[in-house]
């Protein structure tokens, strides 16, 4: 990074107490609130993190686009007429002004509104109105849209990140991609997007739900409560809390209910459909990898800073339809402090049949998403979390939040020892060590003084 | 609209008008238990994702992408649940208007009514004093059964692309 970071002397006196906090299971609620405390993380955070732009079958074919945000700033995700897939600032080189009016499409060209310069989909500045008389003998090649310091794929899932000096993206995910893999790998055909992404502005800080899909399962028997009174899950909240708190690497968790052997009549796959679990095999991805799908129920993560996956039986209808696997992906686009903007898409198996594909898209929406009956409760919270964030008393009183459960002594949870996958690995899942990792490597950002946050765990 | 549009002020014109308003009464109501019995049971509801589009390319609303896509099965489920003592999305509940204008009917060939109208949805909860405003145009497609007209069909577009609301626990 070239420009000097910003820094507040009172913010980074919050982020050094807040290490010492984490330790012992506590978090200053201020960082749910505060403006400043924003704006760093916006600059440390998002600025320098790889950040989820979207999948690939959202952009399949050449011309192909979407409009990102990376923080709060739009990137245009295209398939250029070369097939490659790049992102873009979307602001022309002349004057800044927004060249991309769509939320996407299908395009041979960019062209700003303001001046009429012409960029190709693969970013090249490629004219302007009366350009010998204007322009001639200026440098084109110099003058192509801007594009993030690195973009790169995983599975489908397409990153960016705006600093020359992150590591590159598979040492960045770290043993989370293995976890990827455990979903996105389970058949050689891959997930597809079901049209484009839903999208919603709450009142509340990103970090909320970032930290509740990296493995928040306790909350499911209070505030989701009414969501066994109607049907729409099979398992029971108890015995749902059986599985995997999983720190997979620096940031990055997730969560798995797991059936305690494979003889278990619950939902297996996390309740795919028998004929397509019958097409899931080893070809991508490992024996353990699949014997842990083969007994999951729901699958949780985040993948740090701000994207979350989640699998899981459900229906929208437990009257008339048995619980399917639904697949989630969102995002918690920060749009202030107090603001998020959620992108939420459905995905399917590409070789799912059409009445599958329906099935799963219904419960998903009547359960994932805002009119959905998990969902709806969950901005409930979010919402008085940023409330309190924001408040003179978290300021002045020094308010601190509780992140101990799971901590030495405190529950039941124990490390297992002979985990087979990447990681930090405890049972069962009362356990929020899967918050504080993310919570920690939030820190490593915020106080890294311009080095790049380490990516393995030490030893 | 496909129909055979009728006058503003005539018979059936009047019926529906007066179906719409009963129909936000209840709403505005709380009284969701109430509205099912006005919704045939081969209902489809739908709240279609809107994009940001050139205006070359229509109005941006997705055939297949929803917000809501509901069925009279999921609608009962929503009733249920918000029956339960733990459905904090709305309990306390927000207090939701129903401002319906502009509207628009005509008779189809099968007997069924289309019928069009602005919905103002007015929202608010808690202290708030600065209301969730929601704006769309409904489709509508109501059905006589037994001499009672029963919604069939809604399509609701909405003004927006991202919803600024808290939740879409309400029906429109």
């Amino acid at each position: 990074m070239t420009a000097p970071l910003p820094s507040s002397e009172r913010a980074d006196r919050l982020l050094a107490e807040m290490r010492d906090d984490l330790a012992r299971g506590a978090l200053p609620a201020a960082i749910f609130g505060d403006e400043e405390i924003y704006r760093l993380e916006l600059e440390r955070i998002f600025a320098r993190a790889w950040v989820y732009l979207g999948h690939e079958s959202e952009i399949a074919a050449r011309g192909d686009y979407v409009v990102r945000r990376i923080g709060e700033d739009p990137f245009i995700l295209v398939r250029g007429e070369d097939g490659v897939v790049r992102a873009f600032f979307d602001a022309c080189r002349h004057r800044g002004v927004q060249v991309c009016r769509a939320d996407s499409g299908n395009t041979s060209h960019f062209r700003c509104p303001y001046h009429g310069w012409t960029y190709s989909t693969t970013g090249q500045l490629v004219g302007a109105p009366l350009w010998r008389s204007a322009f001639g003998n200026m440098d084109k090649a110099s003058n192509g849209l801007a594009t993030p310091a690195k973009l790169a794929s995983y599975r489908g899932l397409v990153f960016a990140t705006l600093d020359p000096n992150a590591p590159p993206l598979t040492d960045y995910l770290g043993g989370m991609a293995w976890y990827v893999d455990l979903l996105f790998g389970l058949n050689e055909n891959g997930l597809e997007v079901i049209g484009p992404p839903q999208r919603f502005v709450i009142d509340a800080n990103w970090k909320s739900p970032a930290e509740n899909f990296a493995g928040d399962d306790y909350h499911l028997g209070t505030l989701h409560r009414s969501v066994w009174a109607v049907g729409a899950f099979p398992v029971p909240f108890k015995t749902n809390m059986m599985g995997y708190h999983i720190q997979a690497s620096p940031g990055h968790s997730l969560s798995f209910s797991i059936a305690p052997d494979e003889n278990d009549p619950g939902p297996k796959f996390f309740g795919f459909p028998e004929d397509l679990a019958r097409t899931f095999g080893t070809k991508l991805i490992s024996p353990e990898q699949l014997e842990v799908a083969r007994r999951s129920r729901v699958m949780v993560g985040t993948i740090f800073p701000n994207l979350s996956i989640l699998a899981l039986p459900l229906t929208e209808d437990g009257a008339h339809h048995p619980p399917t696997a639904i697949v989630t992906l969102r995002t918690w686009q920060p749009r202030g402090v107090g603001h998020i903007e959620i992108w939420n898409w459905f995905l399917a198996w590409r070789h799912a049949t059409p009445a599958q594909k329906e099935r799963t898209y219904r419960a998903g929406l009547g359960t994932f998403s805002m009119g959905g009956s998990f969902e709806m409760d969950d901005t409930e919270p979010w919402i008085t979390v940023s409330r309190t964030g924001r408040s003179t008393f978290a300021r002045v009183a020094n308010f601190k939040l509780n992140y101990q459960m799971g901590l030495p002594g405190v529950g039941v949870a124990k490390r297992v020892p002979d985990w087979k996958g990447p990681g930090i690995c405890y049972w069962p899942r009362f356990e929020e060590g899967v918050q504080r990792n993310f919570y920690r490597f939030y820190l490593d950002f915020m106080q890294a003084n311009g080095t790049y946050p380490r990516t393995r765990f030490d030893g | 609209m496909t129909g055979q549009a009728v006058r503003i002020g005539g018979e059936l014109w009047c019926e529906v008008a007066e179906w719409l308003y009963r129909e936000a009464e209840l709403l505005d109501g709380g009284r969701e238990r109430d509205w099912l019995a006005m919704v045939s049971r081969d209902v489809v509801y739908q709240v279609p994702v809107r994009q940001t589009v050139e205006r070359a390319r229509g109005s941006g609303f997705l055939e297949e992408t929803f917000h809501l896509d509901e069925r009279y099965g999921s609608l009962e489920s929503r009733v249920k649940r918000n029956e339960t003592e733990f459905a904090w999305a709305e309990d306390p509940p927000s207090r939701v208007r129903h401002f319906v204008t502009n509207i628009r009917v005509a008779r189809l060939t099968d007997g069924d009514v289309e019928v069009r109208s602005n919905l103002l949805l007015y929202r608010t909860r808690g202290d708030n004093t600065v209301p969730q405003l929601l704006a769309g145009e409904r489709h509508d497609v109501l059905t006589r059964v037994n001499g009672a007209l029963l919604l069939r069909r809604r399509v609701v577009r909405l003004d927006v692309t991202a919803i600024g609301t808290h939740n879409l626990a309400m029906i429109f």
